[in-house]
């Protein structure tokens, strides 16, 4: 990847991918972060925590030397977390389909 | 300290500075006006004469409850809430949730009650069509409008002050990643260095006494902003399917055993009374959930107690009025992100120690404004010699930094002027409006640069200035009286306002001019 390249890719992967990655975290976390004792921690610890998320995504983006590490955690995340929210939505209708 | 590498500084010193550049002029807007809405409240007293002490949660509202509860049609018996308005009168809003166009809205009755237990108003609606600004809270409502939406349509103006909660995240971060020497950089002022060594020197201080106060007022304010418009569609879509409502009952909702059949609500009066001594102060807010039913609920909000950080939160049964449990603000039990949660709202605002701690967020808020404004100037006196011109941004600057003050004292006075008119809901944002206006012909119009914002700081001074004599001149209560009747956050704030016209006036007579030396250059991590 060339030198332009590279930094048009960083600015993508810090700008509109760190926004998109944390908003599909926050969705995907409702999966699997504990309820606690009142049944709500899955619901507002993402709330909570989503700016912080941005803000790791946008200066891992910024600071990491490989840009190719900054996307594999970034689709990783984006995988792994929209992969939660889809199953979600899916196992209703397979549900139904048997 | 955290050692970067002399590109990574680089990197961040821009990523610093670009951040503060593209949108650091609403920035300064909404942290201005967040600064001066840490009193919103002692402001609302103030500019509306407002003397009465006692709560209305701490007169007898029982009968009043039943009375209208009466006269109000079943299917709005669903909530009621009840809450102050104005000079503790008590509103009443009994109401039942719909949905609108996808989005979930309460559509009801709303009266207000005032401190002689009179009905003053009625008026039937949905919430947003009911509440808005009234007449003698004009003044408040404008302040706080700015600083959580700077008026834009509901949810364009919370999703940019999000944004600009994201922004003042990444500059308080990447401030200190850049600090090469931390410790040494907050004790470093050079008074008889270079003006602009002085300067930076001035901008790096009070930018690292009040970086943790900037992180969490990032965190805070973005998480305000984004919660209802962007955070709770997305999570009820990946947990309800898409129904806030169901996340809505789940996070905040008392779940039990459903009992229609009708039974009266047991004594308001004794409830508060219960409320008050349990929690060590009045409710500032009380929710009754299903009026006149077996199984209604009532729920009354207090302010964080003395030495707590989390706001008290008490449930009742609504049929007997006997006290159930201490409830945490959101969910049913405790829990850590109930507890999360609870703690952002005063962690934002300040209120958890009274006047103190809302003059410590007052005072940080300042120097957040500084730094702010500080950084705009060495960002383009680092720029100063480069082909292109950046006067104008110069300009903008000053216009922005000086003249958003001018107009907040503008709609002041015109609040006080047209309060007594009852048209103060018009003039407020008017005159600010007008003011700026003002303002920005004077960048336009005015050719010497240090002319025009030493007329814009003369301008602010005489404001401040005839705030006082103005709001006594049009029946406003009295220094004596107010303190009397104990309110003496009124004579506070006009000795606040006469003292900063007073040393504003003094700061801007015309001084001999001293000769300029030479710029220092800065370096990039400065």
């Amino acid at each position: 990847m060339s030198g332009s390249q590279g930094r048009w890719a960083r600015i993508l992967l810090a700008g509109p991918g760190a926004v998109l990655v944390a908003l599909v975290v926050m969705a995907g976390m409702t999966r699997w972060v504990p309820p606690g004792p009142a049944g709500i921690d899955n619901l507002v610890v993402p709330l909570v925590l989503v700016p912080l998320i941005w803000a790791a995504l946008f200066f891992h983006a910024c600071l990491d030397r490989s840009i190719a590490r900054v996307a594999i955690v970034a689709f990783g995340l984006l995988a792994l977390h929209g992969g939660l929210v889809a199953q979600a939505f899916l196992r209703p209708s397979m549900e139904q389909a048997r | 300290m955290i050692h970067l590498s002399k590109e990574k500084t680089k990197l961040m010193v821009a990523v610093h500075g670009w951040s503060g550049i593209l949108l650091g002029l609403l920035l300064y807007a909404v942290v201005l006006t967040g600064t001066a809405a840490v009193f919103a409240e002692e402001v609302g007293i103030w500019s509306a004469g407002h003397v009465r002490t006692t709560s209305a949660f701490a007169r007898p509202l029982d009968s009043a409850i039943r009375d209208l509860a009466a006269h109000t049609p079943e299917r709005f018996h669903e909530g009621v809430n009840l809450f102050e308005m104005g000079d503790h009168d008590l509103g009443v809003y009994f109401h039942r949730d719909e949905m609108a166009g996808g989005r979930p809205i309460t559509r009801g009755v709303y009266y207000r009650i005032d401190a002689e237990g009179r009905l003053a108003s009625a008026q039937r609606g949905t919430d947003e069509e009911i509440f808005g600004p009234s007449n003698d809270d004009a003044l408040k409502t404008f302040l706080v409008d700015t600083h959580v939406r700077l008026h834009l349509p509901n949810p364009w103006g919370l999703l940019l002050t999000g944004i600009l909660g994201l922004a003042m995240l990444v500059a308080a971060i990447s401030g200190l990643l850049i600090h090469r020497h931390l410790l040494k950089d907050i004790f470093t002022l050079r008074r008889s260095a270079n003006p602009v060594l002085v300067d930076r020197d001035r901008h790096s201080v009070a930018g690292t006494w009040s970086l943790p106060f900037a992180f969490v007022l990032a965190f805070t304010g973005s998480f305000f902003s984004f919660y209802g418009t962007v955070g709770v569609p997305i999570v009820a879509m990946a947990a309800f399917g898409g129904d806030v409502g169901a996340l809505n009952e789940t996070v905040y909702g008392n779940p039990g055993k459903a009992d229609p059949r009708p039974a009266p609500v047991g004594n308001l009066d004794r409830i508060m009374a219960d409320a008050t001594r349990r929690a060590g102060g009045v409710p500032t807010f009380v929710g009754i959930e299903k009026f006149g039913r077996a199984d209604a609920e009532i729920t009354s909000y207090h302010q964080p107690a003395a030495g707590d950080l989390e706001p008290a939160t008490l449930l009742y049964r609504g049929a007997t009025g006997q006290f159930e449990r201490v409830k945490p603000a959101i969910g049913t039990r405790a829990s850590a992100g109930g507890s999360l949660v609870g703690i952002m709202a005063p962690m934002h605002f300040g209120n958890f120690a009274g006047l103190l701690s809302k003059a410590v967020w007052f005072a940080l808020g300042f120097a957040m404004c500084y730094v702010s404004l500080t950084g705009f100037r060495l960002w383009l006196v680092r720029r100063r010699g480069e082909a292109r011109s950046l006067d104008w941004l110069d300009r903008t600057v000053t216009t922005v930094a000086v003249g958003l003050p001018v107009a907040l004292i503008a709609s002041a006075v015109a609040f006080i002027i047209a309060m007594p008119e009852g048209t103060a809901v018009f003039w407020t944002p008017a005159a600010f409006v007008i003011a700026s206006a003002a303002v920005i012909a004077g960048a336009a119009l005015m050719r010497s640069p240090a002319a025009f914002e030493r007329a814009l700081w003369l301008a602010m001074a005489i404001g401040m200035l005839i705030l006082p004599p103005l709001r006594l001149a049009l029946g406003g209560p009295g220094w004596a009286a107010a303190i009397d009747a104990g309110q003496p956050i009124i004579p506070a704030l006009d000795l606040a306002f006469l003292a900063a016209g007073g040393w504003l006036t003094w700061r801007t007579k015309p001084r001999r001019a001293v000769t300029s030396e030479p710029l220092a250059t800065l370096m990039p991590a400065e």
